[in-house]
């Protein structure tokens, strides 16, 4: 008798602290955005150890097929779920995320303007569905060395001074090519090509009307193609590894695109040739000024979820700016926050904060419509056939056109 | 004549007893479970596949509206899929020929007993063994441009050929270095080769297999009847294999018609749509933007085609074994 009262006490025990532990799942990235994640739920833990977190680090597309089922079916298996700005729109306008001010969340200052706006809905002054976490924003990249070198005026201040220096030093330096830039098709062409279409005062959605083939927008991709001369030989299929490779090779005198997620690479002997040669500033920019295009990484609350409270607590954790910060020094995540911009011990670690602060509030994010994952997808295709010579720019532009209001009107 | 006992036994007798339902239809039952399973995982979706391509219907936003065959109208109206349908018929039948014929070449090698095969049989079908991202992944920085080994090889060689032409009067050529996936023209046959890398080994293992069945008494009756090897070959071995490399053929076309994770990873359908497939195409409707109408009359394109492929090689097997 007396072993089985035991027995019922420890099953008691067990039970009642199975109850008593919270437990949140996130869908979250792989890579360095999955060890920043990693790194988050280990010092809340610290603090919060009755609350159990289980993190699915996932690659970009396929985060997004399962975030799209588990919220569109509101099945609520994931209760923090990590998500592009330009998933947002979708997301928030079906009504898939939680309020995080009805919540008890209350909007910080601190955040930066651009960064916070895309977690609303209607952009950029809406509801509050998700929190900025990484301050991933478009940055441009030249060797100093080599625009000194060759007497050019730097850092350079519009597109075409870019294609100037670039077609000089692909014709001097036997060894480096002028330009380069993500070629593939999809996302990477249209990620590299944007902020060139901004600077030129291009639209791609304007009035709820497609805009691409604007005169504007022809000439961007004009400049653009030309830029293709002096970009390494397979540039048509290179991706952010052949981006990363051939700049810290140290075989590139311009990137017009980097991210703040593997900058710091560029100073790490360990893995770039040309340490402390890189400047990184923010996309130059010709009818308009510069133009980067923001690509936030945001934190949202399923609508689904049974631990909103609980799920909210964790998100104002990675996101304050105590926890920021340390991420920042620790494994040099981009911030979202004035503060860890401004804070002294992280511009000494990292010199190019300041331009990617600048960066971020310049920073120009992608139409704010539900339907911008096809859009991309057919610019994505328009453009290479431009790049790979199977189209004109006009023809590319105005086929790319027909088939996004097809698209808006649909 | 006096009837045997029997007789009047058996007209008195009641007639048997009609057997229970469960009974009768007990082989049938055996296969319920089965027959239900293939009708809820296979025909239910196939039938909804079906009737979803004849509506518009984006699983993020609204219901599905009846459009009739607008969607497949659309479809040959849109150059990425006809391109998409192109390309797949060409890699499904560069790939498929290539990789059988590679493989009855290595099969009839492998079937002679040689010193080493032991340890070359795991070699020669470890390719098949390794994931799909990481073969892409060897071949990816294989064919890289500038730090590729291929074209690190053919520049090693540029010094040889440059030789031979001299020889000719020939002026010399600038090192050679092939645009393996970046060129147009190029690319498509660059996915068909790290297939062929990968599955020749499959298309190997079948015929080997096959070689493997046919008794040694055929060949020394012919030999023994004048026959030669390519008599041999042409006599005895191509007819008896015959099943093996139908089955091979059928395999590998139905899998090289499915091409999909290649085309992801080497070169995400480009460059333009010169590695364009159906199944990419599928997934980018399907998966990337959802729209389901659309992707689902793609997919009955593509279910026609396997089915039509099918239905031919499975013809050719199954009307050889009934004459025989």
């Amino acid at each position: 008798m007396r072993k089985w009262l035991v027995l019922m006490a420890i099953l008691l025990g067990v039970t009642s602290m199975a109850l008593a532990q919270t437990r949140l799942v996130i869908a979250g990235r792989d890579g360095g955005y999955g060890v920043v994640l990693e790194r988050a739920i280990e010092l809340y833990r610290a603090q919060n150890p009755d609350v159990e977190i289980e993190l699915l680090k996932l690659p970009y597309a396929g985060l997004y097929e399962k975030l799209v089922i588990d919220l569109a079916e509101g099945i609520g298996a994931y209760d923090i779920v990590m998500l592009d700005d330009t998933w947002a729109t979708e997301f928030m306008s079906q009504g898939w995320l939680a309020d995080l001010e009805a919540l008890g969340y209350t909007p910080d200052p601190d955040f930066v303007d651009n960064a916070l706006a895309v977690g609303r809905y209607p952009y950029p002054d809406g509801t509050l569905y998700a929190l900025p976490h990484v301050g991933n924003v478009e940055l441009f990249a030249y060797r100093r060395d080599l625009f000194e070198k060759y007497g050019l005026p730097h850092p350079p201040k519009s597109w075409l001074e870019v294609l100037g220096a670039a077609a000089l030093i692909d014709r001097y330096e036997p060894e480096v090519s002028g330009v380069v830039f993500r070629g593939r098709k999809g996302n990477p062409i249209v990620t590299g090509f944007l902020p060139i279409f901004w600077g030129f005062g291009a639209r791609i959605v304007e009035d709820g009307q497609a805009a691409v083939a604007s005169p504007e927008g022809i000439a961007a991709l004009k400049l653009f193609l030309a830029l293709k001369d002096y970009a390494p030989e397979g540039v048509e299929v290179y991706n952010s590894s052949e981006v990363k490779d051939a700049l810290l090779g140290g075989d590139v005198a311009i990137a017009i695109e980097v991210w703040p997620g593997w900058v710091p690479a560029l100073d790490d002997p360990e893995r770039s040739q040309v340490v402390g040669l890189v400047e990184i500033i923010p996309a130059p920019g010709l009818v308009e000024t510069s133009s980067p295009m923001i690509g936030i990484w945001l934190l949202g609350v399923s609508a689904a979820s049974r631990n909103q409270a609980a799920a909210l607590d964790f998100v104002r954790f990675i996101t304050s700016p105590e926890i920021q910060r340390q991420l920042t020094l620790e494994l040099g995540h981009p911030p979202t926050r004035h503060s860890v911009y401004s804070d002294p011990e992280v511009v000494a670690k990292y010199r190019w904060f300041p331009a990617q602060l600048a960066a971020m509030d310049s920073a120009v994010p992608r139409p704010r419509v539900p339907v911008w994952s096809e859009i991309e997808g057919v610019l994505g295709d328009y453009l290479q056939l431009a790049l790979v010579g199977e189209m004109s720019p006009e023809e590319a532009l105005q086929a790319a056109q027909a088939r996004i209001q097809e698209i808006l009107e649909r | 004549m006096r009837c045997h006992p029997l007789f009047f036994k058996l007209m008195r007798s009641k007639p048997a007893p009609k057997r229970p339902w469960h009974e009768r239809h007990f082989n049938l039952l055996l296969l319920l479970p089965a027959l239900l399973i293939i009708a809820f995982l296979t025909i239910y979706p196939l039938v909804n596949v079906v009737r979803l391509s004849f509506y518009e219907y984006n699983y993020l936003r609204g219901t599905p509206k009846f459009v009739g065959v607008e969607n497949y109208v659309r479809l040959f109206r849109d150059r990425f899929f006809l391109d998409g349908l192109r390309n797949t018929f060409y890699f499904s039948i560069a790939a498929t020929v290539a990789e059988v014929g590679l493989g009855l070449f290595l099969a009839i090698l492998f079937h002679r007993r040689f010193r080493g095969r032991r340890l070359l049989l795991p070699l020669l079908i470890f390719p098949m063994m390794l994931s799909t991202m990481v073969v892409c992944s060897i071949w990816r920085s294989m064919y890289h441009f500038d730090y590729g080994i291929l074209n690190h090889l053919l520049e090693s060689l540029t010094p040889a050929v440059n030789w031979v032409l001299g020889l000719f009067g020939r002026s010399p050529l600038e090192p050679i270095r092939i645009r393996w996936l970046f060129d147009p023209d190029l690319a498509l046959w660059s996915v068909v080769l790290v297939d062929i890398w990968q599955w020749t080994p499959m298309a190997f293992l079948i015929l080997l297999a096959g070689l493997q069945s046919i008794p040694r008494e055929l060949y020394e009756a012919a030999k023994v009847d004048g026959a030669s090897g390519p008599a041999l070959f042409r006599r005895i071995t191509l007819p008896l294999l015959r099943n093996h490399l139908f089955l091979a053929l059928l395999l590998r076309s139905i899998d090289t018609f499915k091409i999909f994770d290649k085309v992801y990873a080497l070169t995400g359908g480009g460059p333009g749509s010169a590695t364009e497939t159906i199944s990419f195409y599928i997934y980018r409707e399907g998966f990337k933007y959802f729209n389901m109408g659309r992707a689902s009359a793609a997919s009955v394109v593509m279910f026609l085609a396997v089915t039509g492929v099918s239905a031919l090689y499975i013809r050719q097997v199954l009307g050889r074994t009934s004459a025989q």
